[in-house]
């Protein structure tokens, strides 16, 4: 599966060789999807996992338009799609793959949104597939790579926050990946430090068609949220996080071969 | 380097393979000098615990010479010869602080593949399985340990390797059990198995007070063990119709005060959901194992002590009535061996305890396959190969 493929395949589609822009991303979004899939699937680090749900994602996002529209490839363009008011109702619909899940860390509220607002920290829980900086106070551009060196990249902004207790994101609208998301905290009467609860959601675009698309690969972003909760957690506990990296095999170095 | 490697059920290879580094500012590297095998192997050798990938280094009960120290490593240098206990603690978690290591929340890099079927996320392990974190094994010329200050303990240089070998697990994890029984003077304990951490748990047991051990199994070098190594008074189980009859008629129609099961101990954590078929599988096709435990609950004297060192993961046909009834304490664990390896390595140094009698065969690393077969089919007298990379 080679990005030289992915072109063959388009002009023979096509019939044409101008570059057919949405037919392109969505053949590559099902294409490098599969891909990363593949690859996620096979390694066992956070890296694999992130690679894996991406992957998923990249997949069901061309799933996705193409059962809407019933037809094939060609179909309209996922980007032109009228939107506007698509997200905020599916926000609330319950149908897109949303994910919430806590942890409980021995360390202040205050201390552990301070951390969660640098995106070093971030970068670092996401681990070496997801790579995260900033551009302006509360606006960070997100970058995967994937296989054959493809990069996606995305923003997301920072549109609520309250410090020591809750931020919330959310993509910008030509995201590749659209998501949004809340990062609360709440400290525990018990002395036993503070709850630390997720909010992942990704693109609606499907449906419940998006859900079975990630169960029938055996994903489920509730993998994605719950090892960057536990990276977290040993990151500000620890100072490290628990890795395979440079692990010795019959296979060679590392968790990824 | 050389490292032993799992290809497939029942082929182990020894391997060319990279050395590992410094990941982490809080690692070592041990150059290993001495490594054991452990019953609990014998479950993913055998092809009944998944999670193994071909080409794993295997191997978990260790030590070894500080060869490389992390940058933020403050009490251990090179050459410093030290011990390691096979569940790797960060030292900074809730559970750690709690001296309950082998439960910590911050080692386990592989958290999505055993949360869901445990409910949570126990410590990581060297060389025992991707669910269990995946870890490069010691079974091999070099081994990173994670969070050194936390889990490698000086070996005083009184003390021979074997002495201190064994507190890595077999011994840690025996004692842990006795602990577990809270002995007191005149207290009888009986102890399923007399395995590397059978041995080890009747004489811990004899060592914390207790009057009579009484040790159960069915080899009779292994017996032979128990009576002059750990004192204990043994019972062949195929010699007798009924053990628990044969208990209770050796302590007065009570029953013992405390029952510890080590004969399961090779299944060390299963835990996981592919495994059930395949684990039942093999319990019925050596219900002796499921039996032993049962034995205990049934031969425990009312209000007794239960202390479960084998695992029987995901067993049906636990008798909980009978523990109900006889409002038995139940206690068991994976061991958290940092709470112990001190203890132990004193005990050693003092003479009160020496556990190298369970070194029967010294190998070298090349020879480790050869050493696996004589310890799965117990021939020759083999309780534990060690093996010198
Ligand atoms: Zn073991
Ligand atoms: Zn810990």
């Amino acid at each position: 599966m080679t990005q030289s493929g992915t072109v063959e395949h388009r002009s023979a589609k096509t019939g044409s060789t101008a570059i057919d822009r949405p037919f392109w991303t969505r053949l590559a979004s099902i294409v490098a999807g599969g891909a990363l899939l593949a690859i996620g699937l096979r390694k066992r680090s956070l890296g694999g996992a992130i690679a894996a749900g991406v992957g998923a994602l990249l997949c069901y996002r061309g799933l996705a338009a193409r059962d809407r529209r019933g037809a094939t490839l060609e179909s309209e363009p996922l980007e032109s799609e009228p939107d506007g008011d698509r997200r905020p109702d599916a926000r609330f619909s319950g149908a897109a793959p949303a994910v919430e899940r806590s942890i409980t860390i021995d360390r202040s509220p205050e201390e552990l949104f301070e951390r969660w607002r640098d995106p070093d920290t971030v970068t670092r829980v996401l681990g070496p597939v997801v790579d995260v900086t900033a551009d302006d106070p509360g606006v960070w551009t997100w970058r995967i790579v994937g296989p054959f060196d493809r990069q996606w990249t995305w923003k997301t902004e920072v549109v609520e926050s309250e410090p020591g207790t809750f931020i919330g994101w959310e993509s910008h609208d030509d995201a590749a990946i659209p998501s949004w998301g809340t990062v609360r905290f709440r400290s525990e009467p018990t002395d036993r430090g503070t709850v630390v609860t997720l909010d992942l959601n990704f693109d609606p675009a499907g449906g419940a068609l998006g859900d079975a698309a990630l169960n029938r690969v055996g994903i489920v972003p509730a993998t994605l949220v719950t090892k960057a909760l536990r990276r977290f957690k040993a990151l500000v506990e620890t100072g490290e996080i628990p890795t395979l990296e440079r692990n010795p095999s019959a296979r060679g170095y590392g968790d990824l071969v | 380097m050389r490292a032993l490697c799992w290809h497939d059920v029942n082929d182990l290879r020894v391997n060319d393979v990279p050395e590992p580094e410094i990941v982490n500012p809080r690692d070592v590297v041990l150059r290993v000098t001495k490594t054991t095998a452990c019953g609990s192997d014998l479950h993913f050798i055998d092809g009944y615990l998944p999670t193994m990938r071909e080409g794993d280094v295997i191997g978990h009960e260790f030590m070894g010479e500080v060869a490389e120290v992390g940058s933020s490593v403050s009490s251990f240098e090179r050459g410093d010869r030290v011990v390691v206990p096979s569940f790797i603690g960060c030292g900074n978690c809730g559970y750690c602080a709690d001296d309950l290591w082998s439960l910590c929340d911050n080692t386990n890099p592989n958290p999505e593949l055993q949360e869901p079927i445990l409910g949570d996320v126990t410590a990581g392990i060297y060389g025992y399985t991707h669910a269990f974190g995946g870890y490069a094994g010691s079974h091999a010329e070099f081994v990173r340990v994670p969070h050194a200050d936390e889990n490698c303990f000086h070996v005083p240089d009184e003390l021979d390797d074997e002495q201190a070998l064994f507190a890595s697990d077999a011994w840690a994890t025996g004692y842990m059990g006795a602990d577990f029984c809270d002995i007191e003077d005149g207290d009888t304990v009986a102890v399923w198995g007399c395995g590397g951490v059978g041995l080890m748990a009747q004489q811990s047991a004899k060592l914390m007070g207790a009057e009579r051990v009484i040790a159960i199994d069915r080899f009779p070098e292994r017996l032979r063990l128990a009576r002059t190594e750990a004192g204990a008074e043994t019972v062949d189980y195929t010699d007798v119709d009924s053990v628990v009859d044969e208990l209770d008629a050796r302590t007065g129609g009570r029953g013992p005060d405390a029952c510890i099961d080590a004969v399961g101990m090779e299944a060390h954590g299963t835990g996981v959901a592919h495994a059930y078929d395949r684990l039942k599988q093999r319990l019925k096709l050596h219900t002796d194992r499921g039996e032993a435990l049962r034995q205990a609950i049934v031969a425990c004297r009312k209000g007794g002590t239960l202390s479960i060192l084998g695992v029987y993961g995901l067993m049906d046909k636990f008798p909980l009535g009978i523990v109900m009834n006889k409002g038995l304490t139940v206690r068991t664990a994976q061991q958290h061996g940092q709470r112990y390896v001190p203890r132990l390595l004193e005990h050693a140094a003092e003479g009160e305890m020496d556990p190298s009698y369970l070194a029967t065969h010294e190998l070298s690393l090349e020879d480790a396959p050869r050493g696996y077969e004589l310890f799965k089919h117990k021939k020759d007298g083999c309780v534990r190969p060690v093996f010198t990379p």
